[in-house]
């Protein structure tokens, strides 16, 4: 009989350590500290790219392209564990990945133009963009709740300052802290719950569970956790530790009753960062529901689907709602990315409907995810060339009027990103918004539908009053109002950001006519 | 590809193509555009002809089909496909006339930035085509919406009074109508497991599997809702009236004329044969919404001062008509309303654009300011006395063979002799508030307004590049008239083969009226599809 | 006197997380409030350490240690902005936080 030494447990131990599987996420750390290194020690430059923000766009550029080619070249059709059972490898963490470079890439285009109109430090920016999308990239791979805490909280310290990146305005600082305050409250009850599920998995028959297999497991493991959840589904504890583990996830999602921060941080953040909360934050949410409601949480989830279903409405509700009442652009499509996050609730809800056969309604979740992401970040990258004055917050609807006339290439390319956030054939929303209702019906939502379409019905209302001040004549002024301060100057500099919009805009009406091969994987 | 195949692909894209075009590079080339612009709206016009002429009408499927298969989504059955069959060319050649004739009329109208109008314009005619064109349902629906955008941007630019507000509001109706259909046509994708998302496809599966009668219920109410706010039905008509006066003319001909028989025809071509029993019990309520088309709207519409708020409310009005064809659930009844919408579709589009020219001519478009306008506009008066009668439904025009069928269909089915009666009166409404405005307009003395407005202006009648618009329509619409068979054997052809393949009695008796000419083999049904497989009620539910 | 057992603590822990929850809810003070924080985030520690103890498994006490580095981070960028806020406004209270309205 073989007794293990120290060194043979660490060496199988180590083994289990497989850093090339997170190669993306290392290489991006790198950069990010190469980024900073460089803005700190190299040239000094004046001109209208620094060195270290093209670095940054380029390392990203890099990353994204090697990491789609790896992946689709060589097929990884595995699901493995590793470092113990600390993460997860598998088709979403690919997916994922893309998902949040493709993010981030765009992210830092934008914010290149941002820093160079606002003359602000450019390192930082770039260094904490990277590091959050490592963390993002992370998350969405973690199998354990140690790994799910540390990679989220990663993301959010990361946020915190991004949000509050403009330290000259006073909007900006306040909303980095609303946005610190009700992050670090909605971490701190998903904390609780992680305590609650790991009290009770620790010794079960203490709070009144029944035990599950072997005592040698890792009790924080999902695995794990299924299993406990699996066995009791009753137990009171574990379901409050269920709820506020989501009530935590939601402040991520925007989900009703913790939207309240929405439409103020978006308010207060720059713009390209509120494209990043938009669809990375929001993104990385959904995953992270996706991972939990599909995995541990299984057991529970005859408790969850009507919670999930009353939360999912009010948002959509909540959303739409309010959304109409908004004068400032960023707060309205904040709060209508609070609706999104409600259609795709519905969506999750689907995906916990059926039991084994998941995958068509989490194909509609990444679908949908990478239509908005598409979507966004061309609304976002539109924003970006407004040029003001002094601060970057206030874009109202006035400022956009008659653009047709102005700009009109600007504008047909916002109004491809509108109607797709909207969901207007023949754009891309509206195929994810079929999908959707498709797998819904399927799932036998039927109310939830009945607020989808409601909510559509609503959103019409202030994605086409968008659309209205664009394209249709401005209404006369009277001469003693002051004029609104014409944004669309300073158009000379936005090579990479017409690009991306340029592509964006094709992709999304592509993709409303003909899904190829995305189609076919669903 | 055949010849045929590839006119029938480019009559939906070459309008798209040219509008891009346009956007790209021409969009401060005003003369380029127009030229661009002739051959977005003339080949859909050519393409509608020559397809219509080549169609055979015994022919119960489809011809020149087009079958794209590898679109995506094909878990959801959806394709690319494009076909003709009996009801859809008819109704493909009208949206061929109606639109050159709306573009024509575009091109020499006295728009701004009209290189944009005629792009946008573009964009829909190739939506509008594509609408009839396409036999998959998913990309029917889509052909539709692809029209929201550009009417959403037309009425709000270049449209009326109050334009801002209206285009927003009819936005959100239409939508709310879009979306309650698409929910029908996602529940029936649902329930049927066919391998297409297409009508035979989805016939041949109901034909194994069957539908549960409640299912059928709700399925059918959703997209009678849904379609029917979308066409106007009553309560859901306030859109229509207040949308089509405020819109420029050319997207009111459009829309009213083509865009607002999508509805219509998705209930009679999906929706009834699909679902019979659905059809049987919502039978009653359609036909009773339908006369609050006919006898309320009516009344709305004789009380009407302006002219084009008079025309829409009329066509909505015309709307109840074709909804009454429908709840009858006969063939007759159905093949009816399909006449009643080839016809009504170049009637109403012909109003709106007399209604343009005589605003040109009279300064304004409420009636009573108008008169003896006949005198020197006689040409004008002419066209607008056809397309009254047209309206009114007086023998001559295609419009009275489709109402004729439809009170046919009321009366063979007992029961319905009351909605008959009511329905009858229709007629004179449409007779009073068409003959008094022809009155109030042409003829009498003229109003102070009007000498005022016309005081240092020459009022010219209609001149050739005004009158090829007009006669483009009014030609068909008198041979719609004068010879229906040209168009009916197709769709009755079509209509019964359908409507028969669910429900076994062959609901509805085609009985001709003695008085039109013979019409050889209508009594042969044509085979169901399946011989050996017999429809079962009770199927899932 | 009764024994001390483990629910002892973990009642005082969850009357720790509810202080600071109220805490942060209804304080004035933006100070306060980050302290605030600081005090759910031990009183989570606490409940940690105490089903950790209690199960004789390590996973819970090295959880405190991650949680109490990221509490560290938090409340230096907190304190940073909100030294960076002060400057500018010139007040600590949360209603003088009111500059972004609709």
């Amino acid at each position: 009989m073989e007794v293990m030494t120290n060194m043979d447990a660490f060496q199988v131990f180590a083994e289990d350590n497989m850093w090339r599987q997170i190669w993306p996420e290392l290489s991006l750390v790198l950069g990010a500290v190469l980024v900073l290194l460089v803005d700190l020690f190299g040239p000094k430059q004046q001109k209208k790219s620094s060195l270290s923000g093209s670095l940054a766009v380029l390392i990203q550029a890099f990353l994204l392209v090697y990491h789609l080619l790896d992946y689709l070249l060589l097929n990884h059709t595995f699901e493995r564990s590793s470092f113990s059972g600390m993460l997860c490898h598998g088709f979403q963490g690919d997916i994922a990945r893309t998902f949040f470079l493709l993010a981030s890439l765009c992210v830092s285009i934008m914010g290149n133009r941002y820093l160079f109109l606002n003359r602000s430090r450019v390192g930082e920016f770039h260094h904490l963009t990277m590091v959050a999308t490592a963390g993002l990239m992370l998350l969405c791979q973690s199998n354990n709740f140690i790994v799910l805490f540390v990679a989220l909280e990663t993301v959010a310290l990361a946020f915190y300052p991004l949000v509050a990146y403009n330290t000259n305005s006073e909007k900006s600082l306040e909303a980095g802290l609303k946005y610190l305050i009700f992050g670090a409250l909605s971490s701190a009850l998903l904390l609780l719950g992680i305590v609650f599920l790991y009290g009770v998995g620790s010794n079960p028959e203490a709070w009144g569970a029944s035990a599950t297999y072997d005592n040698s497991r890792d009790y924080l493991s999902f695995e794990y956790v299924g299993d406990l959840l699996f066995n009791n589904p009753d137990n009171l504890f574990l379901r409050g530790g269920v709820v506020l583990i989501l009530s935590g996830l939601a402040f991520k999602i925007g989900a009703a009753p913790f939207q309240i921060w929405v439409a103020d941080v978006y308010h207060g953040s720059p713009t390209p960062i509120t494209a990043f909360l938009a669809v990375s934050s929001k993104a990385a949410g959904f995953f992270l529901l996706l991972t939990l409601v599909n995995g541990p949480f299984f057991g529970v989830s005859d408790f969850l689907l009507p919670l999930i279903g009353v939360v999912a409405t009010f948002t959509i509700l909540f959303g739409n709602l309010a959304a109409c009442t908004q004068q400032n652009i960023k707060r309205m499509l904040g709060l209508s990315g609070v609706a999104h996050a409600g259609y795709l609730l519905v969506a999750v809800m689907a995906s916990m409907h059926f039991a084994g056969d998941s995958d068509r309604a989490v194909w509609v979740v990444y679908f949908y995810l990478f239509i908005y992401l598409f979507a966004s970040i061309l609304i976002f990258a539109v924003m970006s060339l407004a040029h003001f004055e002094n601060t970057d917050e206030d874009q109202q609807f006035e400022h956009y009027q008659g653009l047709l006339k102005k700009h009109p290439w600007i504008a047909l390319s916002l109004l491809v990103g509108i109607a797709s956030l909207a969901g207007i054939p023949p754009f891309g929303g509206f195929i994810a918004k079929l999908m959707l209702f498709n797998v819904a019906f399927e799932a036998k939502l039927h109310w939830s539908m009945v607020s989808m379409v409601l909510g559509v019905v609503i959103s019409i209302y202030y994605y086409f009053g968008w659309i209205r001040e664009i394209c249709f004549q401005p209404k006369p002024k009277f001469d003693d109002e002051e004029k609104d301060q014409d944004l669309w100057l300073r158009l000379d500099q936005i090579g990479l950001i017409k690009f991306t919009i340029i592509c964006f805009a094709v992709v999304s009406f592509v993709l409303g006519i003909w899904q190829g091969p995305f189609g076919d994987a669903f | 590809m055949s010849l045929q195949q590839i006119i029938l692909l480019g009559s939906i894209f070459i309008p798209a193509f040219s509008a891009i075009v346009i956007l790209l590079f021409f969009l401060n080339n005003e003369r380029r555009a127009k030229e661009i612009a002739y051959v977005a709206f003339i080949f859909p016009f050519a393409a509608g002809i020559i397809l219509f002429l080549n169609f055979d009408p015994l022919n119960d499927g489809y011809s020149h089909e087009i079958l794209f298969e590898r679109m995506g989504l094909h878990e959801l059955g959806i394709t690319f496909h494009l076909g003709l069959n009996g009801v859809s060319a008819p109704l493909f050649a009208m949206a061929g006339v109606v639109g050159m004739s709306a573009g024509i009329a575009a091109i020499h109208s006295n728009a701004d930035r009209k290189s944009l109008y005629l792009a946008l314009l573009s964009f829909m005619q190739s939506g509008l085509m594509g609408i009839f064109a396409s036999v998959d349902i998913f990309f029917y629906y889509l052909f539709h919406e692809f029209a929201l955008i550009p009417t959403f941007l037309m009425i709000g630019i270049w449209g009326g009074r109050d334009r801002r507000s209206i285009a927003l509001e009819i936005t959100i109706y239409l939508t709310l109508g879009a979306l309650i259909s698409l929910g029908g046509l996602v529940a029936l994708n649902v329930m049927v497991d066919s391998a297409k998302f297409d009508f035979p496809s989805l016939s041949n599966a109901i034909l194994s599997d069957g539908l549960g009668s409640s299912t059928q219920n709700k399925i059918f109410g959703l997209l009678l809702f849904g379609f029917g706010i979308l066409v106007a039905l009553f309560p859901f008509h306030t859109w229509a009236a207040r949308g089509y006066e405020c819109a420029p003319t050319s997207v009111s001909m459009l829309h009213a004329g083509v865009l607002k028989k999508f509805g219509l025809y998705g209930l009679i071509q999906i929706a009834l044969p699909l679902l019979p029993e659905g059809g049987q019990s919502w039978g009653a309520y359609i036909l009773w919404l339908a006369l609050g088309n006919v006898l309320f709207v009516g009344a709305v519409t004789i009380a009407q001062n302006n002219l084009k708020s008079m025309i829409g409310n009329g066509s909505v009005m015309h709307m109840g008509y074709c909804f009454l064809g429908l709840g009858v659930c006969s063939s007759l009844g159905a093949s009816g309303a399909i006449m009643l919408m080839c016809a009504h579709g170049l009637s109403v589009s012909l109003m709106f654009l007399l209604s343009h020219y005589i605003h040109l001519r009279s300064g304004s478009l409420e009636m009573n300011e108008m008169g003896g306008l006949g005198g020197q506009t006689p040409i004008l008066a002419c066209f607008f006395a056809a397309a009254t009668f047209a309206t009114i439904g007086l023998p001559g025009f295609g419009n009275f063979w489709g109402e004729f069928a439809i009170f046919l269909s009321l009366g063979a089915q007992e029961g319905h002799f009351v909605f008959l009666v009511l329905a009858a009166l229709g007629i004179i409404i449409s007779a009073i508030f068409g003959l008094r405005a022809m009155a109030r307009i042409f003829y009498g003395t003229k109003t102070d307004e009007m000498i005022a407005y016309q005081k240092n202006k020459k009022i010219s009648d209609l001149r050739s590049k005004e009158i090829l618009p007009a006669a483009v329509i009014l030609l068909p619409l008198l041979l719609l008239g004068l010879w229906p068979k040209m168009v009916s054997d197709g769709i009755d052809t079509n209509v019964s083969s359908q409507l028969s393949i669910l429900n076994e009695e062959g609901v509805g008796d085609y009985a001709l009226p003695p008085c039109c000419p013979p019409q050889v083999e209508l009594k042969k049904k044509a085979p169901p599809l399946m011989d050996s497989i017999k429809p079962e009620n009770g199927g899932n539910d | 006197m009764e024994n001390v057992t483990p629910s002892h603590y973990i009642v005082l822990s969850l009357c720790l997380f509810s202080i600071g929850f109220l805490g942060v809810l209804l304080r004035r003070n933006l100070l306060l409030m980050l302290m605030s924080l600081e005090l759910m985030l031990n009183g989570i520690n606490l409940a940690l350490v105490t089903f950790s103890r209690s199960s004789l498994n390590l996973d819970g006490s090295i959880f405190v240690f991650f949680i109490m580095t990221v509490a560290a981070a938090e409340v230096a960028v907190g304190l940073a902005i909100l030294v960076a806020l002060f400057k500018k406004r010139r007040s600590v209270f949360s209603e003088d936080m009111n500059v972004i309205t609709n």
